[in-house]
């Protein structure tokens, strides 16, 4: 246990790097499998907490919804079950479906917001840059499964009134006391992402400062000795990285001109008069198209947070809508905030199914792109407006070759800080043991379980494969 | 007799298994690290007959053939493959070194026989470049392996102290103080009641990340070892853009700001003023123009109407949102507003005005959603709106834009490109766009005719921006080169694309993201040059700030005033007095409960100690509220900017100081620092409670708080008087929390708030936030309802002696749940007696047994009483163990609590007033805090210990701990440890805080006038 904690943490020293450099260095972080198609991971964060009786199924026994209402853990087969309204557009996906809840997520940030927390396992202190304590578990996974991006993260986030745009920063975290950057309207990941095919120019100007670069850094480093030419020379060698992966991504420019998608004129500068589905329609094509492309395996999307303007939605589309009054029950134009809520989450699982549906249309390998894909939605603080973090309910789409024992099942853990109860530091535990990081657990304890003596480490071992 | 030759394990073993499975792991973790030249043929490699001899009598008993313990084998290496047999060197190297090998019960070897071995293991690896050892000695966890008593003892002290020249990657600090200062980022903080210039509040506009973090560990963290890669230039690849950017916003703002880039874009930033100037007076009044143009038949020329449809519900059961939730922004409410004033004045009913409003948004080609948001906000809020519209006074503060037309050239010209492209049916946006598409065709035709630019203004840009981010002028040669490079950036990019360039290739150049060091000047015998005076002036300035030098420093350098011992004393001198710049210590702090983490002591200086005692690591700990039985993830900010205060204000005083910080017995606990203030503050509490406490005000009706309207007012009674009906519960609330801190015989209270709101609090920050966070006042074991509060700070607090004793340092120093006397021994080791501990071994299992029965200090024996452990653990258990006085939250116990369910005798409340202790009640057993002080260099010190006040009394009291810390401060401020050449440098400078009267800005003045810190050596290869 001790040396894979050991082992664990050499990696995730090494990690700030791991997810961005070209093969060569990537070597020393993490080798792709050794055979077969790459494995994918898209998380899909959203704000206003996901209440677990969302999720019960319509077509529940009594004695099941009994179950589900007290919190008695159990796990069962969906086939012959109804899925809740708002998830219908995964109804044709069913058998790849996963309803998980009992997690919890005490040991990250609750109430309104997490920020990076709730993908790390830890409080972060409000949003405190040191209070990032690790990698992300999405930057973990992608050192798993190495691209050219490494990992990608795309979020649509406001002032309330307003989107922000361009490239901000992240949720995600690459290491401890780091905070990823992510693009914030699908004009800007569309330029950043296919900026090998959609702008050419630009990519040849980067390229030439590089090299220019590399043999001013190269000349220098001639004239010097011992441990001062190390510190040049590894500069140059991190020039070096990072051209080797721009001639990657380079080679790649047929298929991603092949999948590029066409984002519409509505999103030019920002998109200001973009909808937020249309916002959301077009960061969807984006990340399909960043994953088919293999410009990455990790993508992580925040689809909202409490800030993100709602405008546009179906049945409300003159109003501008707060995603957190509706947490305060704040309906519009008649509509209660219950039902926009559900419109929103709506809206959200159209995107998890039209990701889901395009990835099933890509062959790979036999099969299809999706079949080494888990598209994972979930919230970001836990079981409500105001969270506590007793719950953290997921919504899981798993391909066929899954290393978990999931799909097709609604599975309810042990309640919070009660025997066999898991948080979700044994859930990504479980994600990472799975998918090759031996690491015997992953993120903080629960300090409720700590306190009343209850075992919280590593994986949930009835849902490996 | 067998031996492993791991540098972390010395057991002498009689383990195999385990030790080859060590060695495995071990060969595995770094195999890969070895330089591509480790793979040269086995063929070349020779063992020396001197030093096989000597392998052969002293190691080869454990480590040959079959019985080769921890399965290394010297006596095959000579058949090993590079790779495996350089490992195998490394580690004897090591173990060598640190004198970990032979193992004590064995013959040892003679320090001839140990230097004849280490030499020769030295050349072989250094062949191949794979020397670990030396990048570990650079490390300032080895630090203590030089010999203390070489250092202090004076044998040494006639050797020449240097520093080797070098590059030193910057830090996070600098990162952030670089840019604020290349991006003009300023920021103010109101300071007792002034506004004042804050240094490191670094919510800048441009979006940076970081890449430059230093570790997370006690001690000192900024080395000069770090060496850049390709994390680092990732980030800063992106940073680079966003920087570039940003400043090509301020050079467009201010042409004082980059000249160069100014007169470069001239032209093209005046066209683009222009167009936007043009594009404004368009959007704003473009009906009027083309009525006056078109007279009669405009209103033939518009689009046809279509109206949008909206939604109209009924929200009859259905809460609707307020105001605030629903409008569509600012910049939309004002365009609201002036559609509402043009058109509603002399309209009676609302749709009609509406409808016209609609119709202009319509004509002017506003997308229809926006429309419909701005109808659907006006059927649902027009109310609301209107009281906001008076509320905010829109009519004074946005008045609507009030038509005059340009100057007759401007106006023809608009007018003319009006009439070439309106068509009928256009909107006005229509109009708008292709007027401007025009425009910018004649525009780029203007510039292209104006010919490329001239050589000089590519010079200027590129000597101003080597100023603006080197602040340097660049050389000849660099000026030709990046000359060169800007015209070829200019040519294919265009002038804002080419500058932005430019920006981006220097801000990734190694001379941006290192600090040199370099010597010059004629070599004195010894080969030591005084370091260059503007390198000096960095020095300087980075060993004291985060910040580059300030204008009398670069002033020194420049004028030649930086050349001497003396000027270098100046300098340091001054800047050590100065308090007119404020400092935010830390950013994280602040950022918690509003706390004021602010100081005007030059913030390196606070900074030492911060990391030197490591108390701010207790801001990554979190810990169980109900454990410390009220809210912790509260509290903890104020407790660590409490722990700054006290060291800011011992290093205020400068007296003393090291002793100060271990045995003070005065502590800030829920204080602002500001005496006056807090006296003030605590007297009113006084003032209101006696002014009620004999009126019978349990049974108040809101009458008789009517009476006492004129003494509540006055007295600024908090969240009284905003809403009457709420008055009578929140006064009762006041007096009830306020009786509790009278009702015991205490005569003066603690001014805290008696319950969470919005705007005047009962006390302040420095910085003129609340003062929140009480129940850091829990951590001392203090009660809040029954506390004589001390308004004058710092005062003292029973069973505390020092920052050893600081909550904020216990809690840093012990895990989430639990104490950690291991940790606290081994800083107490490591720091204190500048003694060192092996690493842990990687195969060692470093969990204490759970028991409920038992107390830490039992578990803990168990685990680590064994000869294995004992040998590492003495060093750290004996010195660690005094302080389980002290709980995991830093509060004195004389018993120690067994949480475990099993135990529990009494369940504490869920929820309750701040005062009140939510803990649950477990079983306990006594505490034993019993420990040995072993290695003070003194013996009349050395020897047995009931608890850590003792301890720390006679830590206090040894020179070696005086020395260590001045070992540590050498480390932090010149960025590497220590050689035996500075042997003279350690010892003037606890010569200095001894005549000194025990000043650390003497130490500091020391250390940065000492031949270690002025003197640069080249390093040969």
């Amino acid at each position: 246990m001790t040396s894979n904690r050991r082992l664990f943490l050499t990696g995730a020293a090494l990690g700030v790097s791991a997810a961005t450099l070209g093969k060569q260095q990537r070597s020393v972080f993490g080798d792709a499998p050794a055979t077969g198609p790459p494995r994918r991971f898209v998380f899909i964060r959203k704000s206003n907490g996901v209440r677990p009786k969302e999720l019960s199924l319509p077509s529940f026994t009594d004695s099941q919804s009994k179950r589900d209402h007290d919190k008695d853990a159990f796990r069962m087969d969906m086939s012959q079950h109804e899925l809740p309204a708002w998830m219908r557009a995964l109804e044709p996906h069913k058998t790849h479906l996963a309803i998980l809840q009992g997690l919890s997520c005490k040991m990250s940030e609750n109430g309104h917001w997490s920020y990076s927390s709730v993908m790390g396992a830890f409080k972060s202190g409000r949003n405190s840059l040191s209070g990032i304590k690790r990698a992300t578990i999405d930057f973990e996974l992608a050192k798993l499964s190495p691209s050219p991006f490494g990992h990608v993260e795309l979020s649509l986030t406001g002032n309330y009134s307003t989107f922000r745009t361009g490239i901000v920063p992240g949720y995600s975290a690459p290491g401890a006391h780091q905070r990823n950057y992510c693009y914030a309207d699908p004009q800007t990941a569309f330029d950043e992402l296919f900026k090998s095919v959609a702008h050419p120019d630009a990519v040849a100007s980067d390229n030439a400062m590089l090299k220019f670069l590399q043999q001013e850094e190269a000349y220098k480093a001639s004239v010097l000795g011992g441990y001062e030419k190390l510190k040049i020379s590894n500069h140059v060698t991190s020039i070096e990285s990072i051209q080797a992966r721009n001639r990657e991504v380079e080679k790649m420019s047929g298929s991603i001109a092949e999948h590029m998608p066409e984002i519409d004129a509505v999103h030019l500068q920002g998109g200001n008069n973009a909808t937020t589905p249309e916002k959301q329609k077009a960061m969807t094509d984006i990340l399909i198209a960043a994953l088919v492309t293999g410009l990455t395996n990790v993508v992580t999307y925040t689809i909202d947070e409490l800030s993100t303007p709602v405008k546009g939605l179906p049945g409300n589309e003159g109003d501008h809508i707060s995603l957190h009054e509706l947490g305060h029950n704040g309906g519009y134009s008649g509509v209660s905030a219950d039902d926009i809520r559900q419109k929103v989450r709506v809206g959200h699982m159209d995107q998890v199914a039209a990701i889901v549906e395009r990835l099933k249309a890509v062959p790979e390998n036999g099969g299809t792109m999706f079949d080494n894909t888990m598209v994972l939605y979930f919230p970001e603080n836990g079981e409500g407006h105001h969270s506590h973090g007793t719950e953290a309910p997921f919504v899981i789409l798993a391909g066929d070759h899954c290393r978990l024992d999931i799909a097709g099942q609604y599975i309810r853990l042990p309640y919070h800080a009660t025997e066999g109860h898991k948080t979700i530091g044994n859930w990504y535990t479980t994600l990472l043991n799975a998918y090759g990081n031996p690491i015997a657990h992953y993120g903080d304890f629960d300090l409720e379980m700590s306190r009343k003596k209850l075992h919280q480490s590593g994986s949930i071992s009835e849902l490996l494969a | 007799m067998t031996f492993c030759i791991h540098p972390t394990c010395f057991r002498h073993s009689k383990t195999p298994v385990r030790h080859f499975a060590l060695v495995v792991i071990c060969l595995i973790v770094v195999g890969s690290s070895l330089g591509s030249n480790a793979d040269e043929s086995t063929s070349t490699f020779q063992i020396p007959s001197e030093i096989e001899s000597l392998l052969k009598s002293h190691c080869s008993d454990c480590h040959h053939a079959e019985f080769a313990e921890g399965n290394v084998d010297l006596g095959s290496l000579q058949n090993e493959h590079a790779a495996e047999r350089l490992e195998v060197l490394n580690k004897a190297q090591e173990q060598l070194h640190f004198g970990l090998m032979p193992p004590s019960d064995s013959d040892d070897l003679a320090s001839q026989e140990r230097a004849t071995i280490l030499d020769w293991i030295g050349a072989e690896l250094k062949k191949h470049g794979a020397s670990r050892l030396e990048d570990k000695l650079r490390k300032p966890e080895y630090g203590n392996y030089l010999s203390h008593v070489d250092l202090f003892s004076g044998q040494n002290k006639h050797m020449k102290a240097f520093t080797y020249d070098r590059r030193w990657l910057i830090s996070e600090y600098i990162f952030e103080a670089r840019f604020n200062e290349i991006l003009n980022h300023k920021p103010y903080k109101t300071i007792d009641g002034k506004r004042q210039y804050v240094i490191g509040d670094n919510n800048r506009r441009v979006n940076l990340t970081n890449p430059f973090l230093l570790p997370t560990r006690s001690g000192v963290r900024y080395y000069s070892n770090e060496v850049l890669n390709g994390g680092h230039l990732l980030t800063m690849l992106t940073n680079a853009k966003e920087v570039a950017d940003h400043i090509l916003y301020l050079a467009g703002r201010d042409r004082r700001y980059v000249p160069a880039v100014y007169e470069i874009m001239d032209m093209q930033w005046s066209q683009a003023r222009t167009l936007a100037d043009r594009e404004k007076f368009l959007n704003q009044f473009i009906e009027t123009i083309l009525v006056s143009i078109y007279q009669d038949k405009h209103t033939a020329m518009l689009p046809k109407f279509e109206r949008v449809k909206i939604r109209t519900a009924d929200s009859s059961g259905i809460k609707k949102s307020p105001f605030h939730a629903a409008q569509p922004g600012a910049r939309e409410l004002v365009v609201l507003y002036h559609a509402m004033e043009k058109h509603s004045g002399n309209t009676a009913r609302d749709s009609e005005w509406i409808e016209k409003c609609e119709r202009d948004w319509f004509n002017h080609g506003d997308s229809p959603r926006t429309i419909q948001t701005r109808l659907t906000f006006l059927a649902g809020y027009l109310d609301e709106f209107r009281e906001q519209v008076e509320r905010h006074r829109y009519a004074k503060k946005h008045k609507p834009p009030v038509y005059r037309p340009r100057s007759d050239q401007e106006q023809q010209e608009i007018e003319a490109a009006i009439l070439a492209h309106r068509n009928p049916g256009d909107r006005y946006v229509e109009i708008i766009k292709k007027c401007l598409e025009s425009w910018k065709l004649e525009f780029e035709a203007e510039r292209l005719a104006a010919g490329p630019l001239e050589q000089q203004k590519v010079d200027d840009l590129v000597i101003q921006l080597y100023q603006l981010l080197y602040r340097r002028d660049p050389s000849v040669d660099e000026l030709n080169r990046y000359s060169e490079l800007t015209q070829k950036y200019l040519e294919q990019l265009g002038n804002l694309a080419g500058i932005k360039k430019l920006i981006q290739t220097l801000i990734l150049k190694t001379d941006f993201v290192y600090r040199n060091e370099y010597g010059t000047g004629k070599k004195d015998p010894d080969g030591r040059q005084m370091l260059s005076p503007r390198d000096g002036s960095y020095a300087i300035a980075y060993a004291l700030t985060d910040s580059s030098p300030d204008p009398e420093l670069s002033l020194a350098a420049a004028e030649g005033r930086l050349n001497t011992k003396g000027d270098y004393q100046r300098e340091v001198e001054r800047m050590l007095a100065k308090r007119d710049q404020y400092y935010v210590i830390d950013e994280a702090v602040q950022r918690l409960q509003l706390t004021a983490s602010i100081t005007n002591t030059p913030i390196r200086k606070l900074r030492f100690f911060r990391e030197f005692f490591g108390y701010p690591q207790l801001l990554s700990i979190f810990k169980d509220n109900k454990r410390f039985g009220g809210n912790y993830d509260n509290a903890k900010g104020r407790l660590v900017g409490e722990a700054d205060r006290l060291v800011d204000h011992i290093l205020q005083l400068d007296r003393n100081v090291f002793h100060e910080l271990l045995t003070t017995n005065n502590f800030y606990v829920y204080h602002s620092g500001d005496n006056d203030a807090m006296i003030a503050a605590s007297q009113r509490v006084r003032d209101i409670y006696d002014h009620f406490k004999d009126l019978e005000w349990e049974n108040f009706t809101f009458e008789d708080i009517e009476k006492h309207a004129a003494f509540i007012q006055e007295i600024k009674m908090r969240g009284m008087g905003r809403n009457p009906k709420d008055d009578l519960r929140t006064f009762k609330t006041i007096m009830t929390s306020f009786r509790s801190r009278f009702d015991k015989g205490q005569t003066t209270a603690a001014p805290f708030d008696s319950f969470p709101a919005h705007g005047k609090s009962n006390a302040d920050t420095r910085t003129g936030l609340q003062l929140r966070s009480p129940e850091v006042a829990k951590f001392f074991n203090i009660k809040l309802d029954d506390w004589n509060y001390p308004a004058v700070q710092p005062s003292p607090v029973q069973h505390r002696k020092g920052m050893l004793t600081h909550p904020a340092w216990l809690i840093a120093h012990a895990q989430n749940t639990e104490t950690d006397p291991v940790k606290r021994g081994r800083w107490v080791q490591e720091k204190l007696l500048a003694g060192t501990v092996p690493e842990i071994p990687i195969t060692v299992d470093a969990v204490i047994p759970e028991d409920h029965q038992r107390t830490l200090r039992q578990r803990l024996e168990t685990k680590t009483n064994d000869n294995y452990c004992w040998k590492c653990h003495q060093k750290m258990n004996p010195l660690g163990l005094p302080f389980e006085i002290y709980d995991d939250f830093g509060r004195f116990r004389q018993q120690e609590s067994l949480e475990h369910p099993d135990n529990l005798i009494k369940k504490g409340p869920d929820k309750a007033a701040p005062h009140v202790d939510l803990r649950d009640t477990y079983k306990t057993l006594p505490v034993d805090a019993a420990g040995v002080l072993k290695g003070s260099g003194d013996a009349t010190l050395d020897g047995e210990v009931a608890n850590a006040i003792e301890l720390i009394d006679k830590l206090s009291r040894a020179e070696r701990v005086r020395q260590s810390f001045i070992r540590h401060a050498f480390r932090y401020f010149l960025g590497r440890n220590e050689m035996l050449s500075d042997s003279r440098t350690l010892i003037d400078a606890d010569q200095a805080y001894l005549d000194s009267g025990g000043s650390f800005d003497a130490v500091i003045i020391s250390l940065l006038t000492s031949d270690s810190f002025l003197y640069r050596k080249e390093k040969a290869d």
